[in-house]
């Protein structure tokens, strides 16, 4: 079978009265969209030859919130708040996508301190999503007690994510020409603090599941992805580099600032869930190396472009300067203009590519925004894992394909 | 290598390199390019330009495929226009595999007919919505808002005394 034959897509119901290997009828039946394991509300068409899966078809759209027609009626300093709110995970990394595909229309660039705290801000969320992964994870197949240990740790992060921006969960802090505010030293405290205990944490889930004989069962050998289809297929994050190929955005198209950082891309040759929960494990320690170097080399200096065409005056200004009180009630009123053209911008989100094509007619609000989510493609690659493996397994399949279906929805 | 004579336009969009093709020779053109190393399909999307004065258009819908060379590392953009009603073009599923949801996103959002796609049905709204949302002449909608001047109309009496 050839892998376009393998990735043909286009899956069929069964007629009532097909019969599986076994000669009992095949039996189709609906997973989700209520189910607590499918991470949200996907729903599976799954069709069972006894407890094998011999056909998967995912139904997908229970939580489609319709965030690109939203966009196109908010101006581009107001979209950012729906770049928060489609993969509800990983905020920053999105709010990343957006202004950097923002500002590469319009031609400016942000100053160096504020790509190292949009590196720190992603670094972060990048753990705080790999934790929630691990702990449903864990859950899913048995292992209760991983998701306390995780969220006590995503707690620490929310705290940050507090301090720098007021917000728990839906930051807002990155922002097309620079970021929200700048760090407070509270920031840094909780952060030297999270930093140092970090690794120690890591090796704790490691003790609970990395040697565990029933995580191992429920894992290795499971939902395997060969290193080609995965190409194909178009996956991304944790799915390709579980499947051996060291493809991460950070390292092959850097962005932000990322070629200054020294870190390794984690890959796996196992090709199954358990390569894919042992690549998510290393990515974790590696964002810990990236976050400690970026708090060592943290520059000084300002944390927005300086153009007042894009962002507004510092409020000391409006009382002493005609100008700025213009700019100010320009930028409240009516907006910035981008150029007209279009632009797509990818960034490696915790799941993989998410990207941010944009497109202006030169007005003050975007003509089209499309996010690209690794989720939605991921989730295509579904079928291809599940097959021949037991109705259980697919829970281990789904979870660790880590979708997010804000993000597959949008 | 992808012919000359396929390519009507092409330039360079903030650092991003995209070509036009016509619509019609969609398919001729993604297979010459998928051999010329593009294999991974990254998305693909619509814009509707209806109303758009800032250009002059080939037609209302543009079709656009981000293609990707992951051993070179490059990034090219096809566009293709379509007009019509409803617009209508080349399915490429079987080129690139996850073209297969993004046809139905798109079949889905902007009425754009993908032909000889397998299973051509909406993918995020329900089955039997009525329009196609992500249309410039789709409205917004929305609940209306009740603003405190109209507080007279909304407020419900205080019972009497």
């Amino acid at each position: 079978m050839s892998i376009e034959d393998m990735t043909g897509q286009g899956v069929t119901i069964t007629q009532t009265g097909e019969h599986g290997a076994f000669g009992g009828e095949l039996l189709t039946i609906n997973f989700g969209p209520h189910h607590p394991s499918t991470h949200g509300v996907l729903r599976l068409i799954v069709d069972l030859d006894g407890e094998q899966v011999k056909r998967v078809k995912p139904i997908i759209g229970y939580l489609h919130t319709g965030i690109e027609k939203q966009m196109e009626a908010l101006r581009w300093q107001q979209g950012v708040v729906c770049t928060d709110r489609h993969d509800y995970l990983s905020p920053p990394i999105n709010n990343l996508a957006y202004a950097l595909a923002v500002e590469r229309l319009m031609g400016v660039e942000v100053p160096p301190r504020a790509q190292a705290l949009r590196v720190i801000m992603s670094e972060l969320t990048r753990l705080s999503s790999h934790l929630v992964w691990l702990g449903t994870s864990g859950i899913e197949l048995g292992a209760m007690s991983v998701l306390m240990y995780c969220f006590r740790e995503r707690d620490t992060i929310m705290d940050m994510n507090e301090e720098i921006s007021g917000f728990r969960m839906h930051t807002s802090y990155i922002r097309p020409g620079g970021v929200m505010a700048d760090a407070t030293p509270r920031f840094f405290d909780l952060l030297g603090k999270f930093l140092h205990e970090m690794p120690g944490h890591i090796d704790e889930y490691e003790d609970l599941l990395t040697m565990n004989p029933i995580w191992r069962a429920r894992t290795i050998g499971i939902g395997r992805l060969a290193p080609e289809v995965a190409k194909v297929v178009g996956a991304s994050g944790p799915m390709i580099r579980g499947s051996g190929i060291a493809w991460d955005l950070r390292k092959v198209m850097p962005y932000s600032g990322y070629e200054n950082y020294d870190f390794e891309v984690a890959t796996n040759d196992g090709c199954d869930c358990y390569a894919r929960y042992l690549v998510r494990i290393k990515e974790m320690r590696e964002a810990v190396k990236i976050l400690e170097q970026a708090v060592d080399r943290l520059p000084d200096g300002p944390i927005n472009v300086d153009d007042r065409k894009m962002l507004p005056p510092p409020r000391e200004e409006l009382e002493t300067s005609m100008e700025a009180v213009i700019h100010h009630f320009k930028l409240f009123t009516e907006g910035y203009s981008v150029p007209p053209g279009d632009v797509y911008v990818a960034v490696e989100s915790g799941r993989g590519e998410n990207g941010c094509y944009i497109s202006s007619d030169g007005t003050h609000k975007p003509r089209r925004v499309k996010f690209r989510s690794a989720s939605f493609v991921n989730l295509q690659a579904l079928e291809r894992m599940a097959l021949d493996h037991m109705v259980a397994d697919l829970v281990a399949i789904i979870g660790t394909a880590d979708t997010v279906l804000g993000d597959v929805d949008r | 290598m992808i012919a000359d004579q396929l390519i009507t336009d092409k330039g360079n969009s903030a650092g991003d390199e995209w070509i036009t093709v016509p619509a019609p020779r969609l398919r001729e053109a993604l297979a010459a390019l998928k051999e010329d190393g593009y294999r991974l399909l990254v998305f693909l999307t619509c814009v509707d330009h209806l109303a758009d004065s800032s250009r002059e258009w080939p037609a209302r819908f543009e079709v656009l495929y981000e293609l990707r060379d992951m051993e070179k590392l490059r990034d090219l953009r096809v566009r293709a226009f379509v007009d019509g009603d409803p617009p209508q073009i080349d399915s490429v599923h079987d080129l690139f595999p996850p073209a297969n949801w993004d046809e139905r996103e798109t079949y889905d959002l902007f009425g754009v007919v993908f032909n000889g796609h397998p299973e051509l049905t909406r993918i995020l709204m329900p089955d039997d919505w009525v329009g196609h949302p992500l249309r410039r002449d789709y409205p917004v909608g929305g609940e209306p808002v009740e603003f405190s001047e109209e507080h007279e109309t909304w407020q419900t009496p205080p019972p009497e005394a």
